[in-house]
């Protein structure tokens, strides 16, 4: 299968694929951009007669809406400056000091990784009724920084073992501390690496959904992901224009961020991923 | 110089010490207690009284038991398969893209990736939304126009579980396709040309020389599958809740209900302790996988 039939099978194959992945981002933006009428005339209705966007400002002029999304940012981006804050150091050390049991500390801090966050949600939830902590931010975000912890480190790890280590022997030749060092050379050069785990994490914390779920009570503190669920619970067939549109709303900034850093993010993911 | 300023005196515990702190307090400690409230009889509203292997017993004798276990195999086998083989399938088309110079290939590629950020709480309501029965049921309206359905998607149980599997696939298959495609970038071209001048054809290529490389990723890329679908929570619980009936409720679903509706605190535990011991054996696995490999 060579040559101009061979393209023209990809493209046949790569068109069913895009239909899949596209299909119900599709549907969700034709539903979201309908009149209340128009959302009982099903796919007669795929491109709207007369397409609307008050269902969007209906939601974005919403106070509540709006406190959501704010407690979105505000946990997402808290709980990646806490990992990131949190891994970076621990991943130079792996990459560059020697240690024992550092080849076993590693994989002890990916193990942790693998274990579901409902397991320890269940006594953290004590812990926290205990504390006055139930329906605090400060509480959410140490817990989203816990769960991005592992995954940072293994790629941070990853990137600082890349920097070639003469670098760093040079400027300690022209007499330069190693604390001067890091600052002056390691990290400028892992700064990408950096943003990149940032990102990420900014972008798994906006998904979380378990935690704000079950450690936030009150609807005030709720992130978007929590209201959302809560509002598809409570919407009827003549509210899923506004449903469609808050979706699209809650996960447009992801997409978007993740779209505008793409290159950096996959970089960073498959740089860790597959060494070696 | 000073030695006080030289990081590298401080030994690797200074700089480890922040991360281990989180994890040990956020990870590691409440691990630990899960596994001592799984011998006791709290529940969520009262502190445990007595040590007992009674919640053992309980989750063992649990007539619901081999039924959640069953859903969360299909749920976990189904996704992990389906999600792996069309990964694959998209990465070697990209690539075969790529390579042609055929346009379009990265827009291909950054539409799976967006399905792969949708938060998964939205995945299960866009789902929701697409498989309902009511009119704005997008597959349903679908079918309608070529004169079928409308189709139970969500109220039938053995449809409900091939909905979630579905939904599943759409959020996961960036991750397998990423990894795929970054391996098969990595693989060495004259192979394939040797191959190709000794007249193998493109499906002996493919079976013969490209897929004995990708083993090792094949491997891998399935272990990590396999943990974060035994993890998937949200998305089922926006889809399907679990139902009809507990037709799709997986065991994190199920150990959730049993905690925070049932406020069983040391069933839940137990059961919590099951989840978190399948995910360690496919861990444990990958490990020793990437082990093999070196």
């Amino acid at each position: 299968m060579t040559g101009r039939w061979g393209d023209i099978a990809t493209y046949a194959a790569l068109a069913l694929v895009a239909l899949f992945f596209l299909g119900p981002l599709a549907w969700l933006v034709s539903l979201a951009l309908r009149t209340p009428a128009e959302v009982y005339q099903g796919a007669a209705a795929f491109i709207p007669a007369h397409p609307t966007g008050a269902n969007f400002v209906q939601i974005l002029s919403d106070a509540a809406f709006g406190q959501y999304l704010w407690n979105g940012v505000k946990l997402s981006v808290g709980g990646a400056s806490v990992a990131t804050l949190c891994a970076a150091p621990a991943a130079w050390a792996f990459a560059r000091l020697d240690f024992a049991g550092r080849a076993g500390l590693l994989w002890a801090i990916l193990a942790v990784q693998m274990i579901s966050p409902l397991v320890i949600l269940i006594p953290l939830y004590r812990y926290f009724d205990a504390l006055g902590l139930l329906d605090s931010h400060a509480a959410v975000i140490a817990v989203y920084g816990a769960i991005g912890i592992p995954l940072t480190v293994w790629l941070l790890s990853a990137a600082f073992a890349r920097i070639p280590r003469e670098l760093e022997e040079a400027a300690r030749l022209d007499g330069h501390s190693r604390l001067e060092t890091l600052v002056l050379i390691t990290l400028p050069l892992a700064a990408p690496a950096l943003a990149a785990a940032f990102v990420l994490n900014v972008v798994m914390n906006w998904g979380q959904f378990l935690v704000p779920f079950v450690l936030l009570g009150s609807e005030k503190s709720w992130p978007i992901s929590v209201a959302i669920y809560r509002f598809a619970g409570s919407t009827s067939a003549s509210t899923t224009q506004l449903l469609a549109a808050a979706c699209l709303i809650a996960l447009l900034p992801a997409i978007a961020v993740f779209l505008a850093l793409q290159k950096l993010l996959t970089r960073a993911l498959t740089g860790g991923a597959l060494k070696g | 110089m000073s030695r006080a300023a030289d990081p590298s005196r401080a030994g690797p515990w200074l700089w480890l010490g922040p991360a281990l702190l989180v994890l040990g307090a956020i990870y590691l400690w409440p691990l630990l207690d899960a596994v001592r409230l799984a011998f006791t009889d709290a529940t969520l509203l009262r502190a445990p009284t007595r040590v007992s292997l009674d919640a053992f017993a309980a989750v063992l004798s649990d007539p619901a038991l081999p039924g959640i276990l069953r859903v969360t195999g299909i749920f976990t086998a189904a996704s992990v398969i389906l999600l792996q083989a069309l990964g694959l399938g998209i990465a070697l088309l990209v690539h075969r893209g790529d390579r042609r110079g055929l346009p379009g290939m990265a827009a291909l590629r950054a539409l799976v990736l967006a399905a792969w950020v949708v938060p998964g709480i939205a995945n299960g309501v866009i789902w929701q939304i697409v498989f309902s029965e009511a009119p704005f049921g997008g597959l349903n309206a679908v079918l309608a126009v070529v004169g079928l359905g409308p189709v139970a998607w969500l109220s039938d149980p053995a449809l409900a579980m091939l909905s979630a599997i579905i939904a599943n696939i759409w959020q996961g298959t960036a991750f397998s396709m990423i990894l795929y495609y970054a391996a098969l970038k990595g693989l060495d071209p004259a192979l394939q040309e040797a191959a190709k001048v000794d007249g193998a054809s493109a499906l002996d290529r493919f079976a013969l020389v490209t897929l004995p490389q990708l083993k090792g990723t094949i491997l891998a890329g399935s272990v990590l599958v396999t943990i974060q679908t035994l993890g998937t929570f949200d998305s089922i619980l926006a889809l399907t809740g679990g139902g009809p009936g507990q037709a799709t409720e997986v065991l994190s679903l199920y150990t959730y209900n049993t905690v925070f509706r049932g406020f069983d605190l040391s069933r839940g535990a137990v059961l919590a302790l099951l989840l978190a011991a399948l995910s360690l054996a496919a861990a444990a696995l990958y490990a020793l996988i990437l082990r093999e490999r070196r």
